[in-house]
């Protein structure tokens, strides 16, 4: 063993600190968004009393939760009722680590500076580890409430997410079968500078662009709608069906945290979204120089990116009803499916003809 | 560096473990989690030589018994609902047609 | 040393999860333990330098094939079906035989096996492991993609019931009411139209 290395572990600290508190602003943010756009959609004012525009309405809601009585159901099994919180907001916290949400710059002292918590080489088997946990939070919740609407959402949550995660993980397999990597950092690497398609427009080599990967980016896309339970997929809640899902019997903080990891959730996979296929930090028709200032404009572009995906989340909420549950599970099945699978051989036939 | 044969001693309790869940449970659901903890076990133990002796046929065996794990489960659960279905419980004892 | 500690937590972690699936009553328990046994079996994995399968493990088993498990119990609403007592002399002879056969396997592993330490760092990343399954291993490879589709038919023929193919939709509308509640007697559920 030799000495600490004390400039990495405060650049660590670092890094954490900043995505840390990034994450957890957004579940205030998001709300606030959320209502507002709504409001917007459906031709209301929505909240407007606290705070400029209803800015505060966010930290007022968060005040009440703090001091609304916390609830125990008289039959639920105390254990499970109060780590399925945490549960949730795990796999929403800790699958962020491997997304890189900048361009590397070398610092004063020679140090290379990576905008990245872990780069690890399986980061993308990583996140889809962590991610499948998610899905124990909530059937927690629904099993240990004793409720028969908490234990509804439960199983539709269980045979959702694991019918979703098949048709998530293969169109990720189509990108990284395209970046020859599991590393994020590889795939957005390789998905800086441009190309001409058909020798007419001059596009950014994003995947998204790509036509062996455009399929895969609709399936992925949907696919995240379905694994962080977003409205057209909101069978766990569904709240005209089951009263409120699997947070029925929830209140005060452990309600919160929910309600957090749901933000935080779409947080992350929009993040994801973008980082596969969006081009992650690349800033279109543009390199950016390697020092802080490409190091910054590169981290405006990856948030900018990921609030356009986060607002089209809250859009897609307000306009799109829910589905029923047998045309949820054909849907994922039946077309989901079939379309990652085709796309995972266009893909390898691009490659093995060599344009890609 | 931790020695191979503490993972050795691990799987073996694990094995033991669901040994003793397999003989002693009647929850056919349970039985099931128990045989799954066997296969486990003997997972560890194919990475743990893997590691000693630097192949990677341990590794890729793993893959395989995971593969087949998972048929198993698919298999094994629909049996239990059908049996359910029948039955109404899915206590081993009374899946006794068979029996002679 | 920090790695003698990693493991001895999460070797204690696998046993007494491992043991709670064998004594508690509850499924629901038993399985989610069986989930906390397994992530600390891939922490395992992690230790001997093969972080792939680690996350592979937690991918598969944890994942997927204990969410099925969980599906299947709260589907079936077997929470609430007391399980006969195994009799007693079952239960002696039971933990008795598995526990001659335990401490048999550990004292002939410590006395037989293997002591040295590995040499050298052991590569198992996903390249090294895909080439070598895809040289050597190709013609089992394909043999169990051809036992996991007949599995996939098996698993539809059987839990498919006359007239119903695959999986019955869960509507709340037809099912709610079926569904027995934490308090009712009825285990029964209709899932099938």
């Amino acid at each position: 063993m030799h000495g600490i290395d004390w400039v990495d572990v405060g650049l660590s600290v670092l890094k954490i600190a900043i995505v840390l508190g990034a994450m957890l602003n957004v579940t205030p943010i998001m709300v606030w968004v959320e209502r507002r756009g709504s409001a917007l959609i459906q031709d209301r004012p929505g909240p407007n009393r606290v705070g400029p525009f209803g800015l505060f309405q966010s930290f007022a809601d968060a005040f009440k939760f703090i001091l609304k009585e916390d609830m125990l159901p008289a039959k639920a099994n105390k254990i499970l009722y109060t780590i399925a919180p945490m549960f949730g907001l795990i796999p929403a916290l800790t699958t962020i680590a491997v997304v890189p949400w900048g361009r590397p710059f070398t610092l004063p002292g020679g140090r290379l500076f990576e905008p990245i918590i872990a780069n690890v080489n399986i980061g993308i088997l990583l996140i889809f580890a962590l991610a499948s946990m998610g899905v124990y939070g909530i059937v927690m919740a629904g099993w240990a409430s004793a409720n028969k609407y908490s234990l509804f959402g439960g199983i539709r949550a269980s045979a959702q997410m694991i019918s979703y995660e098949l048709s998530l993980t293969l169109a990720a397999v189509s990108v990284l079968l395209a970046a020859g990597s599991l590393s994020l950092t590889d795939v957005v690497w390789r998905q800086t500078g441009s190309f001409v398609l058909f020798n007419v427009i001059k596009l950014p080599a994003w995947n998204i662009f790509s036509p062996a990967m455009w399929m895969a980016f609709i399936v992925f896309f949907v696919s995240g709608f379905a694994e962080t339970n977003r409205m057209p997929f909101d069978f766990a809640e569904a709240d005209a069906e089951l009263v409120a899902g699997y947070h029925t019997e929830y209140s005060s903080m452990k309600f919160a945290l929910f309600f957090m990891s749901e933000y935080m959730a779409m947080a992350t996979m929009s993040a994801l979204v973008t980082t596969l296929f969006l081009g992650g930090w690349d800033i279109p028709w543009y390199t950016e120089p390697a020092t802080w200032v490409g190091f910054a404009l590169s981290v405006l572009s990856f948030v900018t990116k990921v609030s356009i995906i986060l607002f089209i989340f809250v859009w897609v909420r307000w306009t799109i009803p829910r589905l029923k549950y047998d045309l949820l599970m054909k849907l994922g099945w039946k077309v989901f499916l079939p379309m990652a699978v085709v796309n995972i051989v266009i893909v390898a036939l691009f490659i093995a003809r060599g344009w890609l | 560096m931790i020695p191979t044969h503490w993972f050795l001693i691990l799987s073996a309790i694990l094995f033991t473990i669901g040994v003793c869940g397999v003989l002693t449970r009647k929850n056919g659901i349970t039985i099931f989690m128990c045989i799954e903890l066997m296969v486990n076990a003997v997972n560890l133990t194919f990475v743990a030589y893997a590691r000693q002796f630097h192949q990677l046929h341990g590794l890729i065996f793993v893959f395989f018994v995971m593969a087949i794990a998972a048929a198993e489960a698919a298999v094994g659960l629909a049996i239990f609902i059908s049996l359910f279905h029948h039955r109404h419980t899915i206590d081993v004892d009374e899946a006794n047609l068979m029996r002679w | 040393m920090i790695t003698f500690a990693v493991f001895f937590f999460f070797a204690a972690i696998a046993v007494i999860f491992a043991a709670t699936v064998v004594l508690h009553r509850n499924p629901v328990v038993g399985a989610l333990s069986l989930v906390a046994s397994f992530f600390a079996l891939a922490v395992m994995y992690v230790l001997l330098e093969a972080p792939f399968l680690a996350a592979l493990q937690v991918i598969v088993y944890a994942g997927a094939i204990m969410v099925l498990f969980l599906f299947v119990i709260m589907l079936l609403n077997l929470q609430h079906q007391e399980e006969p007592r195994t009799r007693p002399v079952q239960q002696f002879l039971g933990y008795t035989s598995s526990a001659a056969f335990g401490l048999a396997l550990i004292y002939y592993l410590a006395k037989f096996g293997v002591t040295q330490l590995p040499d050298g760092p052991f590569v198992s990343d996903a390249r090294t492991v895909g080439i070598r399954m895809f040289e050597a291993y190709i013609f089992p490879f394909e043999m169990v993609s051809i036992l996991l589709l007949a599995a996939i038919v098996g698993a539809l023929l059987l839990s498919a019931r006359t007239g119903a193919t695959g999986v019955a939709p869960l509507s709340a509308g037809t099912t709610t009411e079926n569904l027995a509640a934490p308090h009712d007697a009825a285990p029964r559920i209709e899932v099938a139209p």
